[in-house]
């Protein structure tokens, strides 16, 4: 029978086990013995526990299997030192542990063997082996072996040489001084060897499932971090004026439906088909997708589900303790407010000086842009929830004061009333007029016409509503003239492409400084602008020149901006931050819209009325939550979407009627989405979709489907954040433990 | 000659590389390769060495790896590949390829459990699936021997009388990745041993239709060829051996091994490494007084029944260790060997270690021992060892 050494190295996948057995048995044939080493290889990962063996003789070696009954053992990590570890171990056996613990503290245990103890993990720490997290320790226990075995420095320094691990020689040579070894004091037996010569487990029937039971190593005690699922604010939910939550009604419709869409979007606003509509869509400005391959047409798939399904609840129960409230004006921002504090129960008028409901949208936005029956069908639900609606009156000081007195709380939205004039020489003259009163006589007045060549001064929305409805209106040319470049115009993008689409012209960079004619005005004197260094809000500012010239004309409409008029507060009232003051009294009235805020959309308004609503029910003691804007710098940037898992696809256009028939009439223009794919190109920013990606690439297979979205194992999680690292959409983060 | 210490895998690359580069002065060297577990080191360190001339080729499937080998091949070069398992699957229509166009490819088998459900460790099985293709099958049992069995299967595969593909197979991980300490020869000394590769049939600048239509007499006559070829191989080996010995200092083993065969009664027949812990259950077997002795299979094909059936005249009791199973029959080296079993003799088979399980000495002990007290032989038994 051989005499054959049999060593058996226990570790951690990642320690180096198995190296640490085959520079044992490496340096053992330097020294002219039979050298043969193995490790167990599997399907182990980092931390898992690995056995590697060598054997060693002096003649030619035979067996081929493991090591059952060891000679020697090397322990890596002290917290694999279980019963298992011992099997078969001989007594007087040589024991070395990877231990901080000094040789002493063990006390009786383990006195049957030869048993040396090392700080391996310190010292190879110290020479920097292997990471910060993981240190390797393989090679310095290595060097202590050599040192237990009898084997030289000079065959360790040949075999790490011989390995090309001489890197770690120092730390080896650290550790064969270093060694603590105490002689055996008691006489043992051999450990028995639990692992049976047979398979216990009986075959099952024919297609039972053969398993094993998981390991019993729960990894997930390694981690110092684990993945969680979060929801991080989308771009377009943080951008959207009215605080709509937009990721949530764009994944609705593609996952739950159009009601459930509606439903969502009704919680924060009644005006969906209007913002469908009108809306500049800041959302689409946010979008993540924007510079990828064109922002999801967020405003087409409003209008796809306000035009489809009701935004309001049916009905409300009034609360037999509800506050009575005051609107004053019934635009945007009026409604908004009124269909916010009706939702909740409570008792609303709403005073409107027009004789319907609607302000800007029925006064001031064409019936091409903004056909009235969606305005009365909106209007109509939210007066469903029992709003009371007083128009036809327009208020002053006095009616105000009485009806603030006679309310729990008024809020005032009244809007822009005030026009901005052009003090120019000329500007008296017959056929000038302020385009917000034209497009009153357009909207209101059963129309208007022109004739002629038709300027319009102004670059907003209300310079382009005047243009196109003075196209519609039978002038044979309209020309906008603004002060300054294309870019800098504020109205919607695409109502100056479909403006310059029906033929009208644009006059940048001029500035009118006269009019011309003789009763009747006949041409407007355009200065040339220049555009100077930046002005406080970042943009050139225009700088008007000598350079005059004088473009016929045969009218002329303002609109160069509104401001609000106050004229209706009772004395001593001051709107301060939306909220009114009587001197230093806090007053139970609040403002919303332009008037408090001048932001000048629907979608402003909206939200500063959903706002004002909140406000004033919270000062009337109310527990609510006030509506605030989200900040948008905290909204998932693009870089942390994973483009990759997204396959280029163009937006969706919104359809447009025919320009033939578009500008001799007031038919609406916008024809909306043609179906509702583009929902699909939704990056989902920040919201789990359930993709499973996290699921596939997690390399332990211990994210699962369950709960809300997926249910992570973390008894074997071990931390590596590959799931939140592939996540598509940012909607998972790891957290520390 | 320096005595290096290697996995068998590494052993296979050194042997590789020499014979590679010993067929320099005429059409070099070339395989096309694709990993898989256990034979990934071979392959990874072949990367690593360089050629005078040819080159290897990484390619996207096993499939393709021999359809390199055999591009090498047909232009004269030595060529190399190495699989495993599932990749010797889904290579198969090429292992055939190879043997019928009567190219002397070598490949490293490193013998693994197909699936699935995966399995990554020893079992016979997957070379076994491949006894039929017309090649030569090698069976090696320790690291030294796997690097001469390359340069011998070099040398068998190229000779004019053969010209056939030969597979080199080890087990793996218990082989593949245990380090020993193996004889590497000189680069001078391969030379020797290997002459340059001149193919006969090797393509050229004229274009040529290889493997066309076969009509039934043609494949008769072809697969008569490849027959006798295949017979030939005993004799080609043993001048091989000769040779080995006389440049080397060593001897190759016999295509069958025997181990304290002298006066055997029982005789345990096996193949790879499980013949090497049979020897240790022997050696206490015979010091408890049985007279017991082994066979280990080192080629498998051609099948060498004339040499099997001289060593099992006389004996009472065979056992034939199977790392393997086929399906519905028993094992595949016992179903081939029985029928040279003599009158009388009784045979019986034990399928142990499937699927990598650690065949220990104390089970080839428990197998003697009911070889010993059975009365007939039985169905082939199946023997689980466990972990």
């Amino acid at each position: 029978m051989h005499n054959t050494l049999e060593i058996r190295v226990h570790g951690r996948g990642g320690q180096g086990g198995v190296t640490c057995a085959k520079i044992v048995a490496a340096a053992y044939a330097r020294l002219g013995k039979s050298a043969q080493t193995f490790g167990d290889y599997a399907g182990e990962r980092s931390g898992a526990p690995v056995r590697a063996y060598t054997r060693i003789d002096d003649e030619p070696i035979t067996n081929r299997n493991k090591v059952y009954t060891p000679d020697h053992l090397l322990v890596l990590d002290a917290s694999l030192l279980g019963d298992d570890t011992l099997d078969g171990f001989a007594p007087g056996g040589l024991l070395l542990l990877n231990t901080p613990q000094p040789n002493a503290s063990y006390g009786e245990r383990f006195a049957a063997y030869r048993f040396a103890t090392l700080d391996a993990t310190s010292i190879a720490r110290r020479h920097g082996i292997g990471t910060r997290s993981v240190v390797i320790v393989n090679t310095t226990l290595a060097g202590a072996y050599a040192k237990l075995a009898g084997i030289s420095l000079e065959v360790l320094e040949a075999t790490f040489a011989g390995l090309g691990v001489m890197s770690n020689f120092a730390a080896a040579q650290e550790a064969y001084e270093a060694v603590e070894v105490r002689e055996p004091s008691l006489v043992g037996a051999r450990a028995a060897v639990s692992v049976p010569l047979h398979n216990e487990r009986e075959v099952g029937e024919i297609a039972d499932h053969q398993s094993s039971p998981p390991t019993g190593l729960r990894t997930g005690s390694w981690s110092t971090q684990r993945p969680q699922y979060v929801e991080n604010l989308a771009p377009c939910s943080a951008w959207c004026p009215a605080g709509n939550q937009v990721i949530e009604f764009i994944q609705a419709v593609a996952r739950d439906g159009l009601d459930e869409a509606g439903r969502i979007l009704g919680a924060t606003q009644p005006l969906a088909s209007v913002c469908g509509r009108v809306c500049p869509a800041p959302c689409m400005e946010g979008c993540n997708r924007k510079e990828y391959d064109g922002s999801v047409n967020i405003r087409g798939i409003e209008r796809w589900i306000g035009d489809r399904v009701r935004l309001a609840p049916e009905r409300v129960e009034r609360r037999a303790d509800a506050k009575r409230v005051a609107v004053i004006g019934g635009g945007p921002a009026g409604l908004s407010a009124a269909y916010e504090l009706a939702k909740l129960g409570h008792a609303v008028t709403l005073y409107e000086g027009e004789r319907e409901l609607g302000g800007v949208l029925r006064t001031g936005i064409p019936v091409y842009r903004l056909p009235r029956e969606v305005v009365d069908r909106e209007i109509g639900a939210i007066l469903d929830l029992g709003v009371e609606a007083r128009c036809g009156e327009f208020l002053d000081a006095t009616r105000t004061a009485a009806i603030a007195r006679e309310h729990d709380a008024t809020i005032l939205a009244t809007g822009l009333q005030e026009l901005r004039p052009l003090d120019a020489p000329g500007a008296e003259l017959a056929g000038i007029e302020q385009g917000i009163r034209f497009l009153h006589r357009v909207n209101l007045e059963g129309g208007a016409r022109l004739s002629g060549h038709v300027v319009v001064l102004g670059g907003g929305n209300t310079a382009m509503d005047c243009a196109r409805s003075a196209l519609r209106a039978g002038a044979s040319k309209v020309t906008v003239a603004y002060r300054r470049g294309e870019a800098e115009m504020p109205a919607i993008r695409e109502e100056i492409e479909e403006a310059k689409h029906e033929g009208i012209e644009l006059l940048v960079l001029r500035q009118p400084v006269a009019f011309h004619g003789d009763g009747r005005v006949t041409g407007v004197e355009l200065a040339e602008v220049e555009l100077g260094p930046p002005d406080d809000s970042g943009r050139r500012r225009p700088v008007v020149s000598a350079r005059t010239s004088v473009l016929a004309c045969d009218a002329v409409l303002l609109a160069l901006g509104q401001s609000a008029d106050t004229g209706f507060f009772p004395a001593g009232w001051e709107l301060r931050d939306g909220r009114v003051y009587a001197g230093d009294e806090a007053l139970t009235v609040f403002g919303a819209g332009d008037l408090a805020t001048g932001d000048g959309t629907v979608t402003h308004a909206i939200g500063s009325g959903r706002r004002a609503a909140g406000l004033a029910l919270a000062a009337l003691g109310e527990d609510v939550e006030v509506f605030e804007r989200p900040d948008r710098r905290c909204a998932v940037p693009v870089t942390d979407i994973r483009l990759d898992h997204f396959a280029r696809a163009a937006m969706s256009p919104d359809r447009l009627l025919d320009v033939g028939t578009r500008v001799t009439s007031f038919d609406e223009v916008n024809l909306g989405m043609e179906h509702q794919h583009e929902v699909h190109r939704c990056f989902s920013c920040g919201h789990c979709t359930e993709c499973d990606t996290c699921l596939v690439y997690c390399p332990e297979g211990i994210i699962r489907r369950g709960g809300p979205g997926y249910e992570v194992d973390y008894s074997y999680c071990k931390g590596c954040g590959i799931c939140v690292e592939e996540c598509p959409r940012e909607a998972m983060r790891m957290s520390t433990l | 000659m320096t005595t290096q210490f290697v996995s068998a895998n590494h052993a296979a690359a050194l042997a590789v590389t020499l014979a590679g580069r010993a067929n320099r002065g005429a059409r070099g060297f070339g395989g096309g390769i694709y990993p898989i577990t256990p034979q990934t080191e071979c392959i990874e360190f072949l990367c690593t060495q360089e050629f005078d001339k040819g080159s290897l080729v990484r390619v996207e499937s096993e499939h393709s790896a021999m359809a390199v080998c055999m591009g090498y091949s047909l232009s004269g070069a030595r060529s190399f590949t190495a699989s495993s398992s599932n990749g010797l699957a889904y290579m198969t229509e090429n292992v055939y390829a190879a043997s019928f166009y009567r190219l002397p490819i070598v490949m490293m088998a490193v013998n693994r459990t197909l699936g699935p459900p995966w399995n990554i460790w020893v079992d016979h099985g997957d070379t076994l699936m491949l006894r039929d293709t017309g090649w030569i099958q090698l069976y090696c049992e320790d690291n030294q021997e796997v690097f001469d069995s390359i340069l011998m299967a070099y040398r068998v595969a190229e000779d004019r009388r053969v010209l056939l593909p030969a597979m080199v197979c080890q087990d793996a991980f218990v082989l593949s990745h245990t380090m020993m300490q193996t004889e590497v020869a000189e680069q001078e000394q391969v030379d020797r041993f290997l002459p340059e590769l001149d193919l006969p049939h090797r393509v050229t600048h004229e274009p040529v239709t290889v493997g066309g239509l076969d009509f039934p007499h043609e494949t008769e006559a072809h697969r008569a060829q490849h027959h006798a070829a295949l017979g030939r191989v005993f004799d080609v080996y043993a001048e091989a051996q000769d040779e080995f010995e006389a440049i080397f200092g060593r001897r190759p083993a016999d295509p069958v091994v025997p181990y304290r065969m002298e006066d055997a009664e029982h005789v345990v027949v096996s193949m790879g490494t499980t013949a090497s812990t049979v020897r240790t259950a022997v050696d206490e077997a015979r010091e408890q007084g049985f007279k017991v002795g082994a066979l280990r299979l080192r080629m498998f094909r051609p099948w060498p029944e004339e040499l099997l059936a001289r060593w099992l005249v006389g004996r009472e009791r065979i056992a034939v260790l199977d790392r393997d199973i086929s399906l519905g029959h028993g094992g595949v080296l016992w179903s081939e060997l029985r029928g040279l079993a003599p009158r009388d003799t009784l045979v019986q088979n034990y399928m142990l270690g499937l699927g990598g399980g650690d065949i220990r000495p104390g089970h080839i002990t428990e197998i003697l021992e009911d070889l010993r007290t059975r009365e007939a032989s039985g169905a082939p038994a199946l023997m689980e060892v466990g972990q």
